[in-house]
C-alpha cells in the first residue's frame, strides 16, 4: 500500500550515508549531554539546536530526533550508576538500576535498558507508521475529566509501591501531593506557600527535588558509609544472564504497550508511563516484595515503556502539531526553525520527507543500541573510581544541573535541602517512590479537576458524562477494593500475633 | 530504627499540623468548586491523622534488633556534614565568585575532607573541575556558568 | 564664575559620558531572557543576539531564567546596574501583569525598565476547530449573547493578554458573557480546542499559523489594526465591528532603569540593524512571528500605553463572576 512504499523510499533516504552520521553524531552528543546530571535531554537538545542551524533541514531534523534519544539514554546511565535521575523519567531507573549495579549488575541493566528501549521504540514507529492518523483523531478526545480520572487511576496504583509499611507509603503520597501544591494556584493565580517568593511560584522544581532526594541523598549516603559492597563488574557479565532475560522479556511487551498508548495522548507526559510500568510489573509479579532490591524487570519495563512513549509522542506531534512535552516542544520548534511545519498538511505534501524522518527516528534507535552496548562495559568501569571522586564529581555535575535549568541559586538550596531529606529517609528506610509518585500526580490531578469545573461551570456530573472518564473511575475504584481485600488477610494476621 | 520512625513521624505530624492552618489562610471553596485552600487542608488533615496513626503503628510494633544503631561514628559524621556544608557554601558563593573560583574552594576542600589523599589526583581533579569544566560547558556547550564579581 | 563652574562641570559629564558610549562595549553583554530554553522568546532572543554581536563586537550571552511566568527573570534584570552590560527581554503584557497583580508582590513596576527596542508583535487571534460551526466573530458573540455563560473560550493561562482580550470583546459587545477556561499554554490550548472541549480560544497568531495552514482550525479575527501578513484572509477585529479589542503579545529589549541615553541608543542602532538582517526576517518569518521594530519614544510610549491598557483590564478580572 501507498503508506508502506513512502515507508520504503524514506528508509532509503535516510540511510545515506550523509544522514547516517547526523544520526550517528547526533546519537553521540545527545548521550553525552545526557549524562551530565540535571542537564536534561530538554536543555540538551535546547543547547544543540544551534549546531543544526548549518545543516539541511532533513539532516538536522536526524540529528535533532538523534540528539533526543541519545540524551535519555545518557539519563539512564547515571541513574544506574550514580543514582541521580538524569531527567524526570529516569527516576525509577534509579530505584531499580542502581541497586543491580551496586551488586555488580550495573552493565546488565544499562544492557537490557538499551535492548529493551530499542525494542520498545522500533515497535512504536512501526505502530506509528500503521495507526498514526485515525489514533491521533481518537486521543484528542481525552480531555481534562479524563486526565482527572486517569491520574486518579494512577493515584489508586499507589498501594502497590508501599513497601513495608502502607500507612508510611501512603503518607509519603499525601507528603508528595502537598509539596507539589506549592506555588500559584492555577485555576485562580493565588499563591500558596510561597511566602512571596517568585522562585517558588511554578512550584518547587521537579528536576531539583528528585535531584536532591535521590542523587545527593545517596552522595550523603556514601559519604558515610563509602566501604560498601562494590562487586566489581565483569566484562563477561555485561549482557543480562538468562533468568535475567526471562524476567525481563514480559515486561518489555507490557512496557512498550503502555508507552505507547500514553504516547498517543497528547500532554501525558514521560514520567507517567514509567511509573504505571514499574507499578504494573511490580503488581504482577510473583515476588513483589524484592522490588526496590535490584530487579532487572524494573528497568527493562519502565525504560522500554519510556522509550515506547517517547517515540509514539511524536504521533501527535507530526499529526496535529501539538508536543506532548516540553523536550518535543523544543524539537517542534526545531523542526519549524529548519521549515517544517508538524500538521496533516506535512504528511501530505511532503510525504517522503516525513517518512524519511520516521525511518530515521528507527536508525536512530538502532544506532543508540549499536553504539551503546559495548560502551555498557566501559560505563561501568566508572563505578570503580575511588568514592571520593565519584562523589565530588556528583555533587559538582548536581549543582550544576540544579543551576542551569534557570539559571538559579535558588534551586541548588532546593536541591541540597532535599538531599539531606532524602539521606534522612533512605536511613529510617521510608519508602521514597509514593512520593515522587504524589508529587508527579499532584499538580495535574488538581488542575484537571478544577479546568473540568470551568468547562462545566461547576457542574460536577460533567465526570458522569463521559464514557472514558467514568471507565477509568470505575477501575480506580476496582484497584482500590482489590488492594483492600489483598491487604485484609495480612492485617488479620497481625491482630492475631497479639 | 522504632526512635527513628517515631521522631521522624512526630516532625511528619508537626509539618502538617502547620500546613492545616496555613491552608485556611486560602479559600476553601469558590465559585466553581474546590478553592486554592481546599486540597491543601484535606491532604494535611489526612497526612496529621496518618501521621499519628504511624506512631501508633510503630510504637506496638517489634523492637528493634540490638544492632540496628542511628546514630554512626563520628568520622562518618563528619563526612556528611562536611558534604553538606561545602555544597552550601557553594550555593553562598556561586554567584559572587563565579564557577572556577567556587568549584575550585568546594573541591579543594571536599576531597581531603572525604579522605582522598594523593596531592597529585586532587590537583588534576580540582584544575579540570574548575577550569576544565568551566571551559567545556562556557564555549563548547554555551551554557553559562556564573563568572563572579573577580571576572572569573 | 558659578555659570562657568556649571558649564564646565556638563562639558565634562557629557565628554565622559560620550566616551564611556565610545568604548561601550568593552566586554561580554548579559542578553536575559525570562523563559526557558527552546521556548519562542527564547528562540528570537538567540537569533538576534547572534547578529548583533558581530556587529556589536562583543560576545552577547543569551542566559535563561525562567519561572513565575517571566516574573523571576525579571525581578533579577531589575536588580542590575544599569551600566547596558545586563539587559533582557520583556514581554508586554505579560510583564505588565506581574507588577499589576497584587497577589505576585513584584518588586518591579512600569518605571523600573528603560525600553530599548522592541522585536515582535504578535497580534492575538481569535480561533476555532475547523469542524466548529463558528464561522467568523459574529457568530461567536451571537452565540455569547444569546446563552451568556455557556460558550466556553480557552486562554493559555490567568492574566494572559488572551484573557485580557476575551474581557475587551465583553466589553465592546454588551450582554456577552463568556464561560472561562484556564489552560496551561499552547499545547494544552490546542489540544482542547481540536478535540472539542472548548468552543473558542483566544492566543497569538505565531502559535496558530502552522495550524491554520493544515487546515485543522480556522481564525475567525485577528486583533489588531491591519492584517497579518501571515493570515491574510482572516479579517481584523476592525472589519468585523469591534474597533476597541486590539491585543498582542510583544517581545522587546530593555534594561534597568536608568540607563544612560547614548548607552541606550547605541545598543538600539545596533539591535535594529540586526532585526533588520534578512536571515533575521527570515528565520522569525518562519515560526510565525511579525517583526515590529520600535525605538526610542515610539517604544517608550508604547510601554506606557501596554501599562494603561493592561491595568485596566487586570483590575476587572479581579472582579468579573465566573457564572
Amino acid at each position: 500500500m501507498e503508506t508502506f512504499d513512502h515507508l520504503m523510499a524514506g528508509l532509503a533516504a535516510a540511510l545515506t550515508l550523509q544522514n547516517l552520521a547526523f544520526a550517528l553524531a547526533g546519537c553521540i552528543f545527545g548521550t553525552l549531554v545526557g549524562v551530565l546530571p540535571g542537564v536534561g535531554p530538554s536543555a540538551g537538545t535546547a543547547i544543540l539546536i544551534p549546531i543544526t542551524f548549518s545543516l539541511d533541514p532533513v539532516g538536522a531534523i536526524i540529528m535533532l530526533s538523534a540528539i533526543y534519544y541519545g540524551a535519555m539514554y545518557g539519563g539512564t546511565i547515571t541513574s544506574v550508576l550514580l543514582n541521580v535521575p538524569g531527567e524526570a523519567a529516569s527516576v525509577i531507573t534509579c530505584i531499580e538500576g542502581y541497586q543491580m549495579a551496586r551488586q555488580g549488575r550495573g552493565g546488565a541493566a544499562l544492557g537490557i535498558a538499551a535492548i529493551g528501549s530499542f525494542i520498545g521504540g522500533t515497535i512504536a514507529v512501526l505502530a506509528l507508521v500503521v495507526v498514526a492518523a485515525p489514533l491521533a483523531a481518537l486521543a484528542l478526545k481525552f480531555g481534562p475529566p479524563e486526565f482527572f480520572a486517569l491520574m486518579l487511576f494512577g493515584l489508586c496504583l499507589v498501594t502497590g509501591l508501599a513497601g513495608r509499611s502502607l500507612i508510611a507509603g501512603v503518607l509519603m503520597t499525601v507528603g508528595g501531593l502537598l509539596i507539589s501544591l506549592i506555588g500559584i494556584d492555577p485555576t485562580r493565580g493565588v499563591p500558596r506557600f510561597t511566602w512571596g517568593m517568585p522562585e517558588l511560584f511554578d512550584g518547587l522544581g521537579f528536576i531539583p527535588v528528585v535531584m536532591g532526594l535521590f542523587g545527593i541523598g545517596e552522595i550523603l549516603s556514601t559519604a558515610e558509609k563509602p566501604y560498601r559492597e562494590i562487586v566489581r563488574t565483569n566484562l563477561r557479565e555485561i549482557l543480562p544472564s538468562k533468568e535475567e532475560w526471562k524476567a525481563s522479556m514480559g515486561a518489555i511487551w507490557r512496557g512498550t504497550g503502555i508507552g505507547f498508548f500514553l504516547g498517543l495522548i497528547p500532554g501525558v507526559g514521560s514520567i507517567i508511563p514509567t511509573f504505571m510500568s514499574y507499578i504494573l510489573e511490580k503488581r504482577i509479579s510473583k515476588h513483589p516484595e524484592k522490588f526496590g532490591t535490584g530487579l532487572i524487570e524494573g528497568v527493562a519495563g519502565p525504560e522500554t515503556a519510556n522509550n515506547a512513549y517517547a517515540n509514539a509522542a511524536m504521533v501527535p506531534l507530526l499529526t496535529l502539531g501539538i508536543p506532548s512535552s516540553p523536550t518535543i516542544a523544543v524539537l517542534m520548534g526545531a523542526f519549524i526553525v529548519n521549515g517544517l511545519t508538524p500538521g496533516p498538511f506535512l504528511f501530505t505534501e511532503k510525504p517522503i520527507l516525513v517518512w524519511t524522518i520516521i525511518a530515521s527516528f528507527f536508525i536512530g534507535n538502532v544506532i543508540l543500541l549499536i553504539l551503546n552496548l559495548p560502551l555498557v562495559g566501559l560505563w561501568a568501569k566508572i563505578l570503580e573510581i575511588p568514592y571520593q571522586y565519584i562523589c565530588v564529581g556528583t555533587v559538582l555535575f548536581c549543582i550544576i544541573g540544579a543551576y542551569s535549568i534557570n539559571s538559579s541559586v535558588f534551586d541548588i538550596w532546593v536541591m541540597l535541602g532535599f538531599g539531606i531529606v532524602g539521606y534522612l529517609l533512605r536511613k529510617l528506610d521510608f519508602p521514597l517512590a509514593p512520593a515522587v509518585l504524589g508529587l508527579i500526580l499532584g499538580p495535574p490531578l488538581e488542575k484537571s479537576l478544577r479546568t473540568s469545573l470551568e468547562m462545566s461551570a461547576g457542574d460536577f456530573s460533567i465526570f458522569l458524562h463521559r464514557p472514558i472518564t467514568v471507565g477509568l473511575l470505575i477501575l480506580s475504584v476496582v484497584v482500590l477494593v482489590v488492594s483492600a481485600l489483598n491487604l485484609a488477610p495480612s492485617q488479620l494476621r497481625e491482630a492475631s500475633d497479639d | 530504627m522504632k526512635r527513628g520512625w517515631i521522631v521522624a513521624s512526630i516532625a511528619f505530624l508537626a509539618l502538617f499540623c502547620v500546613t492545616v492552618w496555613e491552608s485556611t489562610s486560602y479559600a476553601l471553596l469558590d465559585e466553581l468548586g474546590p478553592g486554592p485552600g481546599f486540597f491543601p487542608l484535606w491532604l494535611a488533615v489526612i497526612g496529621a491523622i496518618l501521621s499519628a496513626l504511624l506512631i501508633l503503628e510503630t510504637a506496638r510494633g517489634p523492637a528493634d534488633p540490638p544492632d540496628t544503631a542511628l546514630v554512626p561514628d563520628r568520622e562518618a559524621m563528619f563526612r556528611v556534614l562536611s558534604v553538606i556544608v561545602m555544597m552550601g557554601v557553594g550555593a553562598a558563593l556561586l554567584e559572587w565568585l563565579g564557577w572556577r573560583l567556587t568549584a575550585l574552594i568546594v573541591t579543594g576542600a571536599l576531597l581531603p575532607a572525604l579522605g582522598a589523599r594523593s596531592p597529585i589526583a586532587i590537583g588534576l581533579f580540582v584544575l579540570a573541575a574548575s577550569f576544565g569544566v568551566f571551559h567545556i560547558f562556557y564555549y563548547l556547550l554555551k551554557v553559562p556558568l556564573p563568572i563572579g564579581t573577580f571576572g572569573i | 564664575m558659578f555659570k562657568t563652574i556649571l558649564g564646565a562641570a556638563a562639558a565634562l559629564t557629557l565628554g565622559v559620558s560620550s566616551a564611556f558610549a565610545q568604548t561601550f562595549p568593552d566586554r561580554s553583554i548579559n542578553m536575559m531572557v525570562a523563559f526557558p530554553a527552546g521556548g519562542s522568546t527564547d528562540i528570537g532572543a538567540r537569533i538576534v543576539s547572534s547578529i548583533a554581536e558581530k556587529l556589536i563586537g562583543q560576545p552577547i550571552v543569551v542566559v535563561n531564567k525562567g519561572g513565575a511566568g517571566g516574573q523571576v527573570g525579571w525581578t533579577d534584570l531589575v536588580r542590575q546596574k544599569p551600566d547596558g552590560y545586563n539587559i533582557g527581554f520583556v514581554n508586554l503584557p505579560a510583564t505588565n501583569t506581574a507588577y499589576l497583580d497584587p497577589k505576585r508582590q513584584a518588586i518591579f513596576n512600569e518605571k523600573s525598565f528603560t525600553p530599548i527596542i522592541n522585536q515582535v508583535l504578535d497580534p492575538g487571534v481569535v480561533w476555532v476547530a475547523a469542524s466548529s460551526p463558528y464561522k467568523s466573530l459574529k457568530d461567536i458573540v451571537d452565540a455569547a449573547k444569546a446563552k451568556p455563560g455557556t460558550v466556553r473560550a480557552a486562554t493559555t493561562g490567568i492574566l494572559s493578554d488572551d484573557h485580557l482580550a476575551i474581557l475587551m470583546l465583553e466589553e465592546a459587545a454588551p450582554g456577552v458573557k463568556f464561560r472561562i477556561v484556564h489552560l496551561l499554554g499552547g499545547a494544552a490550548q490546542m489540544k482542547e480546542t481540536l478535540g472539542g472541549n472548548v468552543d473558542v480560544s483566544f492566543d497569538n497568531v505565531g502559535s496558530i499559523v502552522k495550524q491554520v495552514k493544515g487546515g485543522q482550525v480556522r481564525a475567525l479575527a485577528v486583533m489588531d489594526t491591519e492584517r497579518s501578513k501571515f493570515l491574510p484572509d482572516v479579517p481584523t477585529t476592525k472589519e468585523a465591528g469591534f474597533p476597541t479589542v486590539i491585543s498582542s503579545s510583544t517581545r522587546g529589549i530593555a534594561g534597568p532603569k536608568g540607563m544612560k541615553p547614548e548607552v541606550v541608543a547605541k545598543l538600539a542602532d545596533v539591535f535594529e540593524k540586526a532585526m533588520k538582517d534578512p536571515e533575521h526576517q527570515k528565520k522569525m518569518d518562519e515560526v510565525g512571528l511579525a517583526v515590529k521594530i520600535m525605538k526610542g519614544d515610539e517604544y517608550k510610549k508604547y510601554f506606557e500605553d501596554t501599562h494603561l491598557k493592561a491595568k485596566k483590564y487586570v483590575e476587572w478580572a479581579q472582579k468579573r463572576s465566573e457564572k
